[in-house]
C-alpha cells in the first residue's frame, strides 16, 4: 500500500453524522425555538445549517488520504488547516475496527489506530472495506506475511480453538434487567421533564384530571413518578441489550479480543502487557443474585476518560470468575496476607455513612416541617456501613493483591505487583487518635492514576503494605 | 521501612511559603466581595458579607503564619534503593510510598519565590501520578535529581 488513498464516500456521510450527534442538544433547541416562528426565515437558516454541514463533509472525505510507507501510516486531511500524521508501527499500541450501523449497510468499517504518547490524537479512519481493514492492520502490526491466514482466521472463528467467552441470551437478559442505569436516566427524564413546562398549563391538567376518573394531585404526581421510572427502566434495558449483544472475548497471543453490539459493532483490542488491574463490581441489584461485572484498568495509549476502564464481561457469576481469570489472563494465587479492619473500627464505619446525610437532614428540615421524616434513612446508612465494614478486606502475596471495597456497590480489585505505582496511608486526626489509617493504592489507567481505597485498617497491618510494594519481605501470617 | 523518614526540607520553605501564600491568599477576598453585591441588593441578609470578610481575612493570617510552620515541621522524606518515602500533611497525615522501579522521571523546577530563596522543589512522576518534594536547597535538589535518576536506572537494570 504505497499510493495515497480514500475512504469510501460513505466517509462524508459519517462525518456529516458525528457533528449532528455531537450537537443533538442544540439543534433540538433551535428547532424547538425556530418552529415557534412563523415565517420562514428560519428554515432558510436551518438549511443553510445543514447543506453546509454536508458539504464541510463531502470535502473533508476529499481531503483525506491515507497510505502505509514502509512502517509508517501517514494520514492527510484537514479541510482549513491541513494535518499531517505520521504514526509509525511501534508506537502504535492498538488498532480498533468498528462497524456502525452505516457502516453496516455498506459493508464498511471503522479504523481508530491509537498510539502512544500524549499530545497525538488518534487517528481515525471512519470508514473503509473490511478487507482493507484487515489489510491495514496486518501491515501495521508487521504480520504482513500472515495477513491471508488471519483473515481466514476471523471468517471462521468459531472452528477454530480460539479461545473464546461469550454472553449467552440468557445471561443477556438478566444483565438488562439488573443493569440499574434506570437511575440516571430517571435524572435525565426528570431534568427533560423540567423543560416541557409549556405543556403543563393549568388547562392542560384541568383537561387531563377531569379525563381520568378518580385522579388526584397526589395520585397525578406518584402517576409521573411512575411512569418516568417505567420508561427510563425500558431504556436502560433497551441500552444493555443494544450494547452487549453477541458480546464475546476472545484470547489471543498476546491479546484479548472483544466483541459487542447490535447496531453499532465494537471490536476492541487489549494487549496483555497493557492490562493494569481488574476490577470485579458488584452492583446493588445484581450482587443479591451472585453476579457481578468485570472491568479491565488498560494504560499507555491515549483515550478518552470513559475508555480507560474497558467491560471486559458485563455479566458473569461471581463462582464462576476465578475459572475466567485463570483462563483467560492469569490465574488467581492464595493470597498470603489478608488484612481487614480491626474490630475498633467498626463503629467508625457505621457511623460514617451517617455524616453527610445528618447534615443533609437538618437542612431539608429546615425548610420543610415534615423533613425529620428522612432521619429513617439513618437504618439503611448504618446498614451499608456494616456491608463495607465486612467487605473491606486486602489480601496480598510476593505476585498480586486484592482488594475488596464496598462503596455502594462492591468492588474487587486484582492487580500484580509491578502494577501497583504508588502506595498511600493517610490519617485525619480521628483516625490518628485510633492509630487506624486509610490505605490508598494507585494503578495506571489511560493517562492517569486509578485510586483503590480501603478505610480504617490498623497502622501496622497498612504498614505492612507499604513494604509489600516496595518488595521487601512482610511478616507472614501463620 | 515502616518507620517514619527522617530528612527535614529546608527551613527557608517558611519563608518561601509565607510570601506564596500570602500572594496566593489575596484570592480569598473575591468571597467576600461576591457577596457583597446580592447583600446590597437585599437579597441575602447583610451579615452574611460582614462575618464572610473577617473570616477571610483569619483564614489569610492562618494561612501566613500557621500553616507553613506546620507544613514544614511536618514534612520529611528519605530516598534509598527501595523508593522514595514521603511524610506530610497538615490535618491529614499522608504517608506516601514510590517503589524505585515505578518510578518514571524526576524534574526539579523552581517558581519566582523559590528562585529568590535559592530552592527548587522534585517531582517524581510514576505512570499514574506527580509527587513532589518542596523546597530543598538548589544543590541538593540537583543532587537528590540525579541520585533517585541514577537508582532508577540500576533498578532498570536489575529486572
Amino acid at each position: 500500500m504505497s499510493e495515497f488513498r480514500r475512504q469510501h464516500p460513505v466517509a462524508a456521510v459519517t462525518q456529516f453524522l458525528t457533528v449532528v450527534r455531537q450537537n443533538l442538544v442544540p439543534i433540538a433547541i433551535f428547532l424547538v425555538v425556530g418552529t415557534r416562528n412563523t415565517d420562514n426565515f428560519f428554515w432558510y437558516f436551518f438549511a443553510f445549517g445543514v447543506i453546509s454541514t454536508l458539504i464541510l463533509g463531502i470535502v473533508g472525505w476529499l481531503r483525506f488520504t491515507y497510505r502505509v510507507d514502509g512502517d509508517e501510516l501517514q494520514i492527510k486531511k484537514g479541510i482549513f488547516v491541513r494535518k499531517n500524521l505520521y504514526l509509525t508501527k511501534d508506537r502504535i499500541q492498538v488498532i480498533d475496527i468498528t462497524e456502525g450501523i452505516l457502516q453496516r449497510i455498506f459493508g464498511l468499517v471503522k479504523v481508530e489506530v491509537k498510539s502512544a504518547g500524549s499530545g497525538t490524537s488518534s487517528a481515525t479512519i471512519s470508514a473503509i472495506t473490511r478487507d482493507e481493514a484487515l489489510e491495514l492492520r496486518s501491515l501495521l502490526r508487521g504480520e504482513a506475511k500472515k495477513a491471508e491466514e488471519e483473515s481466514v482466521e476471523i471468517e471462521e472463528v468459531s472452528e477454530s480453538d480460539v479461545l473464546e467467552w461469550r454472553l449467552s441470551g440468557r445471561d443477556l437478559l438478566l444483565a438488562a434487567l439488573t443493569s440499574g442505569n434506570f437511575g440516571l436516566i430517571a435524572s435525565i427524564l426528570g431534568a427533560i421533564s423540567g423543560q416541557l413546562d409549556q405543556f403543563i398549563t393549568e388547562e392542560n391538567m384541568y383537561y387531563i384530571l377531569d379525563k381520568v376518573p378518580g385522579l388526584g394531585n397526589t395520585s397525578l404526581f406518584v402517576g409521573v413518578f411512575i411512569l418516568i421510572f417505567i420508561i427510563s427502566y425500558l431504556f436502560s434495558f433497551i441500552g444493555v441489550v443494544f450494547q452487549y449483544s453477541d458480546f464475546k472475548v476472545e484470547k489471543k497471543e498476546k491479546e484479548l479480543h472483544i466483541t459487542s453490539g447490535l447496531l453499532e459493532r465494537k471490536h476492541i483490542t487489549v494487549p496483555f502487557n497493557r492490562i493494569q488491574a481488574l476490577r470485579f463490581v458488584e452492583g446493588i441489584f445484581r450482587e443479591p443474585f451472585g453476579y457481578g461485572m468485570l472491568f479491565v484498568e488498560s494504560a499507555g495509549f491515549e483515550q478518552k476518560s470513559n475508555e480507560r476502564s474497558i467491560v471486559l464481561l458485563p455479566f458473569i457469576k461471581k463462582s464462576k470468575l476465578n475459572k475466567f481469570l485463570s483462563e483467560f489472563i492469569e490465574e488467581v494465587e492464595q493470597p498470603e496476607k489478608t488484612v481487614t479492619p480491626p474490630e475498633r473500627a467498626f463503629l467508625r464505619y457505621l457511623r460514617r455513612p451517617n455524616y453527610i446525610l445528618i447534615l443533609t437532614v437538618l437542612i431539608t428540615w429546615w425548610f420543610w416541617d415534615f423533613g425529620w421524616i428522612f432521619f429513617g434513612f439513618l437504618i439503611p446508612a448504618t446498614f451499608l456501613g456494616w456491608l463495607r465494614f465486612n467487605d473491606a478486606k486486602l489480601s496480598f502475596n510476593q505476585k498480586m493483591m486484592t482488594l475488596q471495597y464496598r462503596v455502594l456497590a462492591k468492588t474487587t480489585a486484582f492487580f500484580k505487583k509491578n502494577r501497583a505505582q504508588v502506595s498511600e496511608l493517610t490519617a485525619n486526626p480521628f483516625q490518628k487518635f485510633g492509630d487506624l489509617t486509610t490505605a490508598h493504592i494507585t494503578v495506571a489507567s489511560g493517562a492517569g492514576g486509578k485510586a483503590f481505597s480501603v478505610m480504617d485498617l490498623d497502622q501496622k497491618d497498612a504498614e505492612d503494605i507499604l513494604v509489600w510494594s516496595t518488595g521487601d519481605t512482610y511478616e507472614q501470617q501463620a | 521501612m515502616t518507620e517514619l523518614p527522617q530528612t527535614r526540607i529546608n527551613e527557608n520553605a517558611i519563608k518561601a511559603w509565607r510570601i506564596s501564600n500570602t500572594l496566593i491568599g489575596l484570592l480569598i477576598y473575591v468571597i467576600p466581595g461576591l457577596l457583597y453585591i446580592p447583600a446590597m441588593y437585599g437579597d441575602i441578609s447583610v451579615i452574611i458579607p460582614i462575618v464572610a470578610g473577617p473570616s477571610a481575612f483569619i483564614l489569610h493570617l492562618l494561612l501566613i503564619f500557621v500553616f507553613p510552620k506546620i507544613r514544614w515541621n511536618r514534612w520529611r522524606y528519605d530516598v534509598n534503593e527501595k523508593g522514595v518515602d514521603l511524610y506530610r500533611g497538615i490535618v491529614i497525615l499522608k504517608r506516601t510510598i514510590v517503589p524505585v522501579n515505578r518510578i518514571q522521571h524526576v524534574d526539579t523546577k523552581q517558581g519566582p519565590v523559590y528562585r529568590k530563596f535559592g530552592l527548587s522543589s522534585i517531582s517524581i512522576s510514576t505512570a499514574a501520578t506527580t509527587h513532589e518534594i518542596p523546597a530543598l536547597d538548589d544543590e541538593t535538589a540537583a543532587q537528590l535529581r540525579g541520585m533517585i535518576s541514577e537508582l532508577v536506572r540500576k533498578a532498570k537494570e536489575d529486572v
